[in-house]
């Protein structure tokens, strides 16, 4: 035993933070940005589309797995809390002057920041279902908010404008700038930066934001309360975390993470149009695929809820646009395979092998692959905090 | 033993005729006792005596059919459970109640949850302020894990440690708290000889270099003489003595309930 006093001491020494390794991970990450803040540039619109559809399930996935990943909380509610957003956002920056449908009027990035914010007030509203049950139980109970979802989307259609038309959510503008085909014209390189190059832009920066708050969280004390109460309730009061209090909390920010995926799939749809069913864009199909993004990627891990997005979004989309190409999967409506199909076949198949052979998902795997390249056993210090 | 440097801001805990009914079985009877300032006491009985319950009622976990526990003058009964940390009382538990895939530090740095502030915003957004605050408890975090022995571990996840390790980790945990009254749970319950005389020379180190009361429940008698200066002993819930360990250990009540209950201890 080390005979050091435990006095407490005074301002701690300086320690050097600059290492070669941060370096490279520096350099990786502009590496990243420079490249997707090219792609526009080379791939054309309906690739485009594909890559924001992904990053609008890289945004819910990244909410989904700070509930579920590190606030040990399952929820099957998430895909009515992209309908929260997305009516949200439609509502409030609506116009005021419509006859069948409500508005505010409110400026466009107000509104997507007030759809973020009701977004987690109905969060915080279910806290307390939330933090009496547990498990399978509170997956369940979850679930009943999409049904309620369905009920309300249809019913309120002077807020959504009904399933028949839905209706249309105001151009998103920043300081008058609109994210559409209007306004000043804009070229680089020779191409027009256009709505979906806009979008696209957009939709970069608010998944790097939500990536990097979360990443953020997930570090530092809210994420080590989120463990701790995920981990053992008895211990995480005794060193003074609150344990509805976090668990509230917890819900509240995933919520809002959904709301703003919520407000991406309206922009991208350029449509709020509630489900007929439960199975649409806000239904029960969606809640599962955001359960599959953060399964693939590996519980808690803010960067493998990002890549299982990738792969749940991104399959679909790429399928059908590959096989658009080379005519893979015949005429359309022939009741064969099409490309969402397959592609929840293959996602489904991952699960599987996620769960058999690697239940830390593809953050697990990646920190293994990193780890090779490290001498210091330092990348198990990653194991919950990446 | 040499003579701890006492924090001035050391306060007893005064255990007041606590009783504590689970329907008819009574595990807690009019028991009352005192913890003085700097002091290492222990809580000793045969199992089912009512320890682990007499630290759920201190701790808030149970409340009291009757009675009452005061930490200074600190009214504890009644208080949320949570607000103990912030009174100063740190917890380690009986079986260590750590988060297995987290490592070392981010579970010891959870101890200090009482002593910083911060939500979701300011930790997402990594304000100024909230970066050196994480620093300055971490290094704090990072010297009380090598005063336990801990150093060579700090970034290793729990699971993958030693049983003795797991355990000196969750103490550390609750040291993080900078606690002034440190309840132990049977710290060296599972433990082989070796690692249970490590423990008992932690436990007294602690006593001297931090100048804190310590409240532990523990089985083993070998470990209870060497280290405490007084012993309430308990048995079915009663208090059936209390004083030095030389005079509980020759108590004959106290001779009698180890002995009646076959217990290997006495
Ligand atoms: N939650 C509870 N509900 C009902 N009875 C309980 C509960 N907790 C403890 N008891 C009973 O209270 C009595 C005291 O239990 P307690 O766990 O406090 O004993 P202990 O001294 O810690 O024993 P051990 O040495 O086995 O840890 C036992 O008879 C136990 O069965
Ligand atoms: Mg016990």
């Amino acid at each position: 035993m080390e005979t050091t006093t435990l006095i407490p001491t005074g301002p701690p020494a300086t320690r050097p933070r600059r290492s070669p390794a941060r370096l490279v991970r520096a350099a990786a990450w502009i590496a990243l940005a420079v490249l997707l803040a090219a792609l526009p540039l080379y791939i054309d619109t309906a690739w485009l589309k594909a890559g924001q559809y992904m990053m609008i399930g890289a945004v819910g996935a990244i909410g989904l797995t700070l509930l579920t990943g590190q606030a040990g909380q399952l929820s099957l509610a998430h895909a009515f809390f992209l309908l929260v957003g997305a009516t949200a956002y439609t509502v409030l920056a609506g116009p005021t002057d419509e006859e069948r449908v409500i508005g505010l009027g409110l400026d466009p990035g107000l509104a997507l920041m007030g759809a973020v914010l009701i977004s987690a007030l109905v969060g915080l509203a279910f806290a307390p279902v939330a933090g009496r049950l547990r498990g399978i139980y509170l997956g369940v109970a979850s679930l009943s908010l999409v049904f309620l979802g369905l009920y309300f989307g249809q019913s309120l259609d002077s807020l959504t404008g009904g399933t028949s038309t839905g209706r249309t959510p105001a151009t998103f503008e920043l300081f008058g700038f609109p994210f559409s085909n209007g306004g000043p014209e804009i070229e680089v390189l020779g191409v027009p930066i256009r709505q979906a190059e806009r979008i696209w832009y957009l939709f970069l920066v608010l998944t790097a934001i939500a990536f990097v708050l979360a990443r953020g969280a997930v570090r530092g004390r809210v994420g080590r309360s989120w463990r701790a109460v995920r981990d053992n309730e008895a211990a995480a009061t005794a060193m003074g975390v609150g344990v509805a209090r976090a668990k509230a909390g917890a819900f509240a920010v995933s919520s809002a993470f959904a709301g703003l995926a919520g407000v991406m799939t309206v922009l991208w749809f350029d449509i709020l149009k509630p489900d007929e069913s439960e199975y649409g864009t806000y239904g029960i199909n969606v809640s599962i695929a955001f359960l599959a993004m953060v399964i693939i990627g590996g519980l808690g891990s803010v960067p493998g809820a990002v890549v299982g997005a990738l792969i749940v979004n991104g399959l679909p989309q790429a399928l059908t646009l590959f096989s658009g190409d080379l005519g893979w999967f015949g005429e359309t409506g022939g009741g064969g395979l099409t490309p969402i199909l397959v592609s929840s076949f293959i996602y489904g198949a991952a699960i599987v092998v996620v769960v058999l052979f690697e239940p830390g998902g593809l953050a697990a795997i990646g920190r293994r692959l990193t780890g090779l390249f490290r001498a210091r056993p330092r990348e198990i210090t990653r194991e919950e905090t990446s | 033993m040499s003579a701890p440097t006492l924090r001035e801001d050391l306060v007893e805990l005064q255990v007041d005729s606590v009783t504590l009914a689970f329907g008819g079985l009574r595990a807690l009877d009019d028991v009352s006792f005192t913890v003085e300032p700097g002091t290492v006491h222990a809580l000793i009985g045969p199992n089912g005596a009512g320890k682990s319950s007499c630290f759920n009622v201190i701790s808030g976990v149970y409340r009291a059919t009757s009675g009452r526990v005061r930490f200074g003058d600190t009214e504890l009964t009644g208080q949320r459970p949570h607000r103990l940390a912030k009174l100063g009382i740190g917890r380690a538990f009986q079986n260590t109640a750590l988060s297995p895939h987290s490592t070392v530090l981010d579970n010891v740095m959870l101890g200090r949850h009482a002593l910083t502030t911060g939500g979701f915003l300011s930790c997402g957004l990594r304000l100024p302020w909230t970066v050196r605050q994480e620093r300055r408890h971490t290094e704090r975090a990072v010297e009380i894990c090598e005063f336990l022995g801990l150093g060579k571990v700090l970034h290793a996840p729990v699971a993958a440690l030693s049983y003795g390790a797991a355990k000196r980790t969750d103490v550390a945990r609750a040291l993080a708290i900078e606690p002034t009254l440190l309840l132990l749970d049977e710290p060296a319950a599972g433990m082989n000889a070796v690692e249970t005389a490590e423990m008992a020379a932690t436990i007294r180190d602690l006593r001297d270099a931090l100048g804190i009361s310590i409240l532990l429940v523990e089985h083993d008698m070998n470990l209870v003489m060497g280290i405490a200066d007084r012993v309430t002993v308990l048995d079915f819930g009663k208090r059936i003595a209390d004083g030095t360990p030389s005079e509980v250990q020759a108590d004959p009540e106290v001779v009698k309930a180890y002995l009646g209950s076959g217990s290997e201890d006495a």
